[in-house]
């Protein structure tokens, strides 16, 4: 395996601007193996851009990413697949009329030839697929031929994360996994979110509910107009002081070197020692 | 634990979700029953007569090219678009097609005036899907100007019916084969149930098909998981061409020549069939194979209504009170079916 200390991905100065509004400004993030970091931040500090970056939908003016030490481009969302970043959009992206098994594999379905010639989806393989990928990978237990509209919320994130994870990632972005879901719903995406873990996943997750950041992440990022104002422990920060430093974007845990560190950070310079 | 939760709670479900899933699969294919009783209705009102094999076999052979016409459209809706020009394609293509073999390019073997009739419905077909997917244009003004200019086309090429076609212009829609269990038969009609089962198998046993339930479903979606949407939607227009002047075939053959409104009339019951097969006009949903029974169920009511004695006139009239009641039954199970996923 790699050196431990080198990040699966590191983010490295970004910048984007859309005309006039520059939505990152020298962004520096990294995410190490097995790790899930929560991303947190007010609208428009630029999360969802940083994370459309990160699959290859934007592309960004300056800056760097590096993938497991190694410069990348990151041209468009399969470019990312192939990468080995999976993303559950918000949205879900599934097709409620279609089965799971097809859902999972919408895109790139497999196929099977009938007699060497006529080319035909190979059903039997996807549905096999879906139930293992469900059950190994996520513990959920669902017949893959149901179409995905009979399923609870819940269970539809589930397939939206088992369709990140067919293509074996090795980080998994988690666009607000929850903005849509009952409470019930809620605890079973948490474990989800832990059975990823324990799967040697890293996971890259952006909520508003700061509740569920502090109990499944193990570092947070906090946002704030287009640049990382802190990348902190979550066992060594409160609610509190995470909320003062989204609104006021200034670092409150009174540590200079963290401080000091971002400002140059944001200037020009990399700083690969923030883990 | 919440596993052996699931599981002691699915167990209590058991006989619940499966006949909530039993009204579930009913309600999706509620026009074979629908059928039925309207064929038994008929039979009770017409008895013998209705159930002669010339009957059945004349309301078969006058379902082939609406069939085809229906299979157009519903592709179309399947993947969230509408067609509006496909009763005009199947008249302006069969009359390029007719008119070339009589007289543009007379003595022509008939097997290149099909090849005419399919090139030109796949053109305009493809005119169709190119402007909505790259131009942006709405898929209803698009195909309602195609209908327009296409179905004035037709007089502009011929105001006269053209007659005296190569025989193997006609032969799919116009010959008749002697098969031991089918006394005679048309050929049409063998074409329209392989035609149904080619593009149902073509729908839902290849990847293209899948990628065009997608699209009708979420094209937002489709697109997120890397399908091509564009060339989806130009794909599923140039098929649906292909489908319409396959229809306009068979109804030349049927009639024995092109006449102007050959394929004009036929975009409503072709709709209506499409409907009333339970083809989602959201997109995404329904099976081809029903729409066939939403032909057989217009082919049933007209014949049983011609065969009364009530005049023809009034046959739209009756498709039309068809489709109203298809459509506000629809409405009722669409309602239906979310309480029933709410349940699930």
């Amino acid at each position: 395996m790699t050196n431990d200390d080198t990040p699966l991905i590191a983010v490295d100065g970004i910048e984007k601007r859309f005309g006039t509004v520059e939505a990152l400004s020298g962004v520096n993030l990294e995410l190490g193996d097995n790790e899930v970091l929560g991303l947190v931040g007010d609208n428009g500090a630029g999360k969802s851009t940083l994370i459309k970056t990160l699959v290859g939908i934007h592309q960004p003016d300056a800056g760097e990413i590096r993938y497991d030490g190694d410069p990348v481009t990151i041209e468009n969302p399969k470019a990312a697949r192939e990468l080995g970043i999976g993303t559950v959009y918000q949205d879900l992206a599934l097709v409620d009329e279609l089965s799971v098994a097809s859902n999972l594999f919408l895109g790139r379905n497999p196929i099977k030839k009938i007699g060497g010639l006529i080319p035909v989806l190979d059903e039997e393989y996807m549905n096999e697929e879906a139930e293992r990928i469900l059950r190994e990978r996520l513990n959920i237990h669902v017949d893959p031929e149901t179409p995905v509209e009979y399923l609870s919320g819940g269970e539809r994130q589930a397939i939206a994360i088992a369709r990140a994870l067919v293509t074996d990632p090795d980080i998994v972005l988690l666009d607000e996994p929850t903005s849509a879901l009952s409470k019930a719903a809620v605890n079973e995406v948490e474990e989800l979110v832990f059975t990823l873990k324990e799967n040697g996943h890293s996971v890259i997750i952006i909520d508003h509910n700061l509740e569920e950041i502090f109990s499944w992440t193990d570092r947070i990022a906090i946002l704030f107009n287009g640049r990382v104002v802190d990348v902190v422990d979550t066992e060594e920060v409160t609610r509190d002081d995470i909320v003062s430093m989204m609104i006021s974007g200034q670092s409150v845990l009174g540590d200079d070197t963290d401080a000091d560190e971002q400002t140059a950070g944001s200037e020009s310079a990399t700083s690969s020692s923030t883990a | 634990m919440s596993t052996l939760t699931n599981l002691s709670s699915s167990v209590e479900d058991l006989r619940d979700t499966d006949r909530t899933r039993m009204l579930l699969f009913l309600m999706d294919n509620l026009i074979w029953p629908i059928l039925f009783v309207s064929f038994l209705f008929f039979s009770a009102l017409l008895p013998e007569i209705f159930t002669d094999y010339r009957n059945i076999r004349f309301l078969l052979y006058t379902s082939a090219g609406l069939g085809a016409i229906t299979l157009a459209e519903g592709i179309c809706l399947i993947s969230g678009h509408f067609d509006l020009s496909v009763g005009s394609i199947a008249g302006f293509s069969a009359m390029s097609g007719s008119l070339f073999l009589t007289q543009w390019a007379p003595g022509t073997p008939g097997v290149v005036g099909i090849a005419v009739v399919l090139g030109v419905g796949a053109f305009i077909g493809f005119l169709n899907g190119f402007f909505i997917s790259k131009f942006g244009v709405n898929p209803f003004l698009q195909t309602l100007s195609t209908l327009i200019i296409f179905e004035g086309g037709i007089l502009v090429l011929s105001s006269t019916s053209i007659f005296n076609l190569p025989g193997t212009f006609t032969y799919l829609g116009g010959a008749t084969v002697d098969l031991p269990l089918f006394k005679p038969m048309p050929v049409a009609v063998f074409f329209m149930f392989a035609l149904f089962v080619a593009v149902f198998a073509w729908l839902t046993k290849t990847r293209f098909g899948r990628a065009i339930y997608a699209v009708g479903g979420d094209k937002e979606a489709a697109g997120e998981a890397g399908i091509n949407v564009d060339k989806v939607v130009i794909s599923v227009y140039v098929v649906s061409g292909l489908l319409a002047a396959t229809g306009g075939l068979l109804l030349t053959g049927f009639t024995g020549g092109a006449t102007p409104t050959l394929g004009t009339a036929q975009l409503f019951p072709a709709f209506t069939a499409a409907v009333i097969g339970g083809i989602s006009l959201f997109g995404g949903r329904g099976n081809v194979l029903n729409a066939l029974g939403g032909v057989l169920l217009l082919g049933t009511i007209s014949a049983g209504l011609v065969m009364l004695n009530v005049g023809p006139q009034i046959v739209q009239t009756v498709n039309g009170v068809i489709l109203f009641s298809a459509i506000l039954l629809y409405t009722f199970v669409g309602r239906y079916r979310e309480r029933l996923l709410s349940d699930l």
